[in-house]
Order: C-alpha cells, then sequence, then structure tokens
C-alpha cells in the first residue's frame, strides 16, 4: 500500500499544531494565488472600463458600469483574427518544423548511430549552451540576406520557422524517448524485412507521440509568447504576431481597448494548458 | 573461366556488403540533413560571424571593413556597458532571493497541501502560459505612477505610492518582482517532481528516530533537492543574464540606464544605432559569460543525470 503523505505524516498534520501550519500554508498559498491571478483580472475589469475610469485613482477593480462592447471593438479594430491567425502560423509551423528536424535527428542519434554520430552529439550540445541572444546580430543579418542565395527572410514567417526548427533541448528529449522503446521491437521488425525509414515513421514516431505531444504543446506556448525575434523579423503590421502588434499599438489605442486585447491575448495559451494539463510530467520543464 | 567465375562470386558479396555498409552509414546522414543545414545557417554561421563582426565596421548592404580591436576599445570605454553589467550583477543578486528561493519554499507548501495541491500547481504555472509581452504590457498599468493599481491601493490603505519604475533604487525590486511572477510557476513544477521523488519510507523512519519537521526539512528535503536546486541556480543566472524584453517594455533601461542590460544595450547599438560591429563586440561579451554558465549548467545536470 503507498502511503500518501508529505514531510509531515498525516498523524501529525491532524494534530493542532500541524492544522495550525497547514492552515498558515493554505493562507499564504492564496494570497500567493490571488497575487498571480491579479493582472489577469485586473486586465479583464480594465478592458471593462472607459479609460478615464482606469486611469483614476482608486481601488475599485469591477466598474459601475461594464462596457462589454470594448471588447467587441477591440475585436474588431485590433483585427484579432489575424493577430491570432499570424500568431497561431508562426508558432504552429515552428513546432512543425521542430518536431520534423527533432524526431529525425534524434532517430539518427538513438537508432542509427553511424560512425561520426558523437561529433553530431556534440554540436547539438555545444549549440544548447549557446543562448540565441549571444548571435543575435548576425543571425538577423543572415535572414536579412540569407548566404549564398541572397534574398531576405525579414517579412516572411520562413524567417522566424528557420530559426526556430533547432530545438536542442527537444532533441535531447526525444532521444531519451526513442531510447526506451524496446530494441526487440525492431529487431522483430527487421527480421520481416522493414527498412530503416519504416522503423522511424511505422514504429518509432507511433510509439512516441504521447511524448510529441507535451513537447509540441510546451513548444507552442513558448513561441506563442516569443517577442524579440518576431519584433525583428516581422516588420509589416499585418503579419505580425499578438505580442509584436499590441506593443507597436499601445500608443495609438484607448487604454481601455488596448487592455481587453490584452486579455483577449492571453485567453489561448490558458486554454492549450488545459489540454497540456492532462500529459503535464513535472520532469518536462527542464 | 569457371574457377574464376567462382572466385568472383565468394569475393564480390563481402566487398559488397561492406560497401553497403558504407552505404547505409552515410544514408543515416540524410535523417540529419535538415538539422545541420537549418544548424549551419541559423547558429553556427551566426556564431562566428559574431566574432568576425566584433573586429568589423559593419553596415547592410555595404562591404565591411577590418577595423582592428576598435569596437572593443569603445566597447570598453563606454559607461553604459560597464553600467548594463552592474545592473545584471545587481539583478541576478535579487533574483537568487526572490525567483530562485520563491520557487523552493512555495513548492514545499504546495507538497504539503495534498489535495489542494494541484490546484495550487495549476495556479502559480498560469503566469508562464501567457505571452510575455502582454503580460508586461499589464505590469506596466499596474506600476503606473499617478493612475496604476499598486500606487492607489497603497493610498487607500493610507501609505505612500511610490514611483515604482522611475525611482533608481526601486526599478530593480519592481523588475525582479515581475520576473518572479512569470517565472516562478515553471521552477514550481521542477521542484514538486522533485519532492514526490523522495519516498516516503525516509521521511516515517526519521520521524521514528524523533526528527521534528523541520529538522526533516533541513536533513532529509533540502538535501535530496539540493542537485535540482544547483542546476536551477545555474539555469536562472543563465536567463538573468539575458534579460530584454522586461527592461525594454516596462522602463526602457531607465531612469538613467539603472535598469539597461547586457541585451538591451546589444539591441540599441544594433537596431536604433545600426552599428552592428560594436554590438557584436557586445555580443561576444554576453556570448564568454552565458556560454561558461551555461557549460557548469550542462555538467552538473549529466552529473544529476548519471546519478
Amino acid at each position: 500500500m503507498t502511503t500518501t503523505r508529505g514531510i509531515m505524516s498525516n498523524i501529525e498534520a491532524r494534530s493542532p499544531k500541524g492544522r495550525f501550519i497547514l492552515g498558515l500554508f493554505l493562507v499564504i498559498l492564496i494570497l500567493v494565488s490571488l497575487i498571480v491571478l491579479f493582472p489577469f483580472a485586473y486586465s479583464f475589469t480594465a478592458g471593462l472600463k472607459t479609460s478615464v475610469a482606469i486611469t483614476k485613482a482608486g481601488v475599485n477593480l469591477w466598474p459601475d458600469q461594464p462596457l462589454w462592447d470594448n471588447y467587441v471593438q477591440a475585436w474588431n479594430k485590433f483585427k484579432m483574427v489575424t493577430m491570432f491567425g499570424n500568431t497561431f502560423w508562426v508558432a504552429g509551423g515552428g513546432v512543425v518544423f521542430q518536431l520534423l528536424v527533432s524526431t529525425l535527428a534524434a532517430f539518427f542519434l538513438s537508432r542509427l548511430k553511424p560512425a561520426g554520430f558523437k561529433i553530431i552529439m556534440a554540436l547539438v550540445f555545444v549549440t544548447m549552451t549557446v543562448p540565441r541572444i549571444a548571435y543575435l546580430v548576425p543571425l538577423y543579418i543572415t535572414l536579412a540576406d540569407v548566404p549564398l542565395f541572397h534574398f531576405s527572410l525579414i517579412n516572411s514567417f520562413w524567417g522566424l520557422w528557420l530559426p526556430y526548427a533547432v530545438n536542442p533541448f527537444m532533441i535531447l528529449v526525444l532521444k531519451s524517448a526513442f531510447d526506451n522503446i524496446p530494441q526487440d521491437i525492431y529487431d522483430a521488425a527487421q527480421v520481416d524485412g522493414a527498412s530503416k525509414f519504416r522503423l522511424f515513421y511505422q514504429f518509432t514516431i507511433p510509439l512516441s507521440t504521447g511524448i510529441m505531444l507535451v513537447l509540441g504543446l510546451l513548444s507552442f506556448i513558448s513561441l506563442w509568447g516569443d517577442f524579440l525575434l518576431p519584433l525583428l523579423v516581422l516588420r509589416e503590421p499585418s503579419l505580425q504576431t499578438i505580442s509584436v502588434r499590441l506593443y507597436n499599438m499601445t500608443r495609438n489605442y484607448p487604454l481601455n481597448l488596448f487592455m481587453a486585447g490584452s486579455f483577449i491575448a492571453m485567453v489561448p495559451p490558458l486554454l492549450a494548458a488545459v489540454f497540456l494539463q492532462r500529459y503535464m510530467k513535472g520532469g518536462l520543464t527542464f | 573461366m569457371t574457377i574464376q567465375a567462382e572466385t568472383m562470386n565468394s569475393r564480390t558479396p563481402a566487398s559488397a556488403k561492406s560497401q553497403g555498409k558504407w552505404r547505409g552509414q552515410l544514408a543515416s546522414y540524410i535523417y540529419v540533413i535538415p538539422l545541420l543545414v537549418i544548424f549551419g545557417f541559423m547558429t553556427i554561421g551566426p556564431i562566428i560571424t559574431t566574432v568576425i563582426y566584433s573586429f568589423q565596421k559593419v553596415s547592410l548592404g555595404k562591404p565591411a571593413e577590418w577595423i582592428g580591436l576598435h569596437n572593443y576599445v569603445r566597447m570598453f570605454g563606454n559607461p553604459v556597458f560597464w553600467m548594463a553589467w552592474k545592473n545584471i550583477l545587481e539583478f541576478m543578486g535579487l533574483s537568487i532571493i526572490m525567483g530562485f528561493m520563491v520557487p523552493v519554499i512555495l513548492s514545499m507548501m504546495i507538497n504539503e497541501m495534498r489535495s489542494l495541491g494541484k490546484f495550487f500547481q495549476t495556479m502559480v504555472y498560469l503566469p508562464s502560459l501567457i505571452p510575455i509581452a502582454i503580460a508586461l504590457m499589464v505590469w506596466r498599468q499596474i506600476y503606473s505612477p499617478d493612475s496604476g493599481f499598486l500606487n492607489s491601493f497603497l493610498k487607500a490603505i493610507g501609505l505612500h505610492g511610490q514611483l515604482w519604475l522611475q525611482n533608481p533604487l526601486l526599478v530593480k525590486p519592481s523588475l525582479v518582482v515581475v520576473m518572479t511572477w512569470l517565472g516562478a510557476g515553471g521552477s514550481v513544477l521542477i521542484y514538486l517532481s522533485a519532492l514526490q521523488e523522495i519516498p516516503t519510507e525516509i521521511y516515517e523512519a526519521a520521524e521514528l528516530d524523533g526528527f521534528s519537521p523541520w529538522q526533516r526539512i533541513w536533513f532529509i528535503t533540502l538535501p535530496l533537492l539540493s542537485p535540482r536546486m544547483q542546476i536551477m541556480f545555474i539555469l536562472q543566472i543563465v536567463n538573468v543574464g539575458q534579460i530584454f524584453t522586461e527592461p525594454y517594455i516596462l522602463t526602457s533601461g531607465g531612469p538613467g540606464n539603472h535598469s539597461i542590460t547586457p541585451v538591451l544595450g546589444l539591441y540599441n547599438t544594433a537596431f536604433q544605432n545600426s552599428d552592428f560591429g560594436l554590438a557584436s563586440a557586445w555580443s561576444v561579451s554576453l556570448l564568454l559569460v552565458l556560454s561558461l554558465f551555461s557549460i557548469v549548467y550542462l555538467i552538473l545536470s549529466f552529473r544529476k543525470e548519471a546519478e
């Protein structure tokens, strides 16, 4: 029988002192949750006010007359559909490329292991240690004028998909997932004459869909919120992602619409999280 | 003829086999072509070019000129460069107190909550999910000097409002609070999974030996968490070393460069002054410092995995 207990045993937790400590923890955690939720609530209710009411000093969060119309206006004026569409394309495309490149590379590192594979492995590790920010300037120049081919990826989603495509962390996690697939499956399939590529798409991939889904969702959420690279690459307003577009529009629109827009922008990643919750294992955030 | 044919026959399979094996190995490399091509253009190439550019005068669409150490001389002579690194050190110090310690404490509390734990775990993770730029724009409004919620709230309970982002003394703690708000959830998840890996038998045995709950934390929980904590510590430092979006959106590096960071300085040098050579010198300084910490991080996480 597995006992559920924390650092304190259940008996200690039920003693007066234990109850007091747990009660204290509960109060602290509720306070923390309120602080965590506050900016969400703030942008939601500020989005229901007039701009004058937001800037008026006072602590009344809920407006006297909620202006639900602000949300409709924000949705239309900010062309939210286009912005969501752009962000979805950027993040979704990025994830697809990451998964494509990473599964192939992980299969190579985990199963094929030809002569010299360790060099590739070392390359993956080395890039993991160099943050992208440190080579931002030449990356930007590369994207503005791709060497050898001489075309510009500025104002193109490719200018984000290609830099996003290499994700060393994803390669390593997938490699260790592939390592855990029993060798017998591969041996049996090879006896039946399956080619290497069939081993990849007919056995390895279907056996790893769970981990791919989790990695994909995590990566989708982080790409959805990426700021610096889209800020540099997407100059054309009609192509900009939600973070970049809202940032650029701060000064040109009334505050209340802006807060309503901000709140709308926070909803999809939260929805993605609901799906993620089912598959979430803490260790994966590493 | 027949003999010759026979020897031919007996020889070909062997050589074909070794040739086939060699071909098979080479064919395996097809799987990493996408990785290597994108890698070359988007990572390795730019890393090498960063170093080259730092010795050149670079402008878009013009051939670069070699100018020796001139960029470095200008960089070291610029007080903003030193200011940025000094700020980063202060940010690191503050974020060790807040960003590093808060998740450890929170995860232990959440772990003790049992049934409600899952709920609080989800709560603290929420900010990690939303686009950072959007969250920061909301925080900018909360911190705003006259109309912000924070100052209104302080006045309502009889305290004085503060210039959270405009006061050189307050700007860094104010930013670190937001950074902690944004990042603590992810760390809490990691610590929680580490806490749940600790076998309950150890606690039971310690309890029988008369260890109080606090002693159990001190002698069992913390030592068992420490490999994770070391990794998170280095990761925290690497992440803080790269901060850009927070000061860019909240303060633009102000007041008086009191919240400028190396990445923000790099960004301004490259994309506002179009001085790509000088910006590359900044990049090299970042590259050296951050890679050093990243290597420590990798060594530590491998050691943890080996255990």
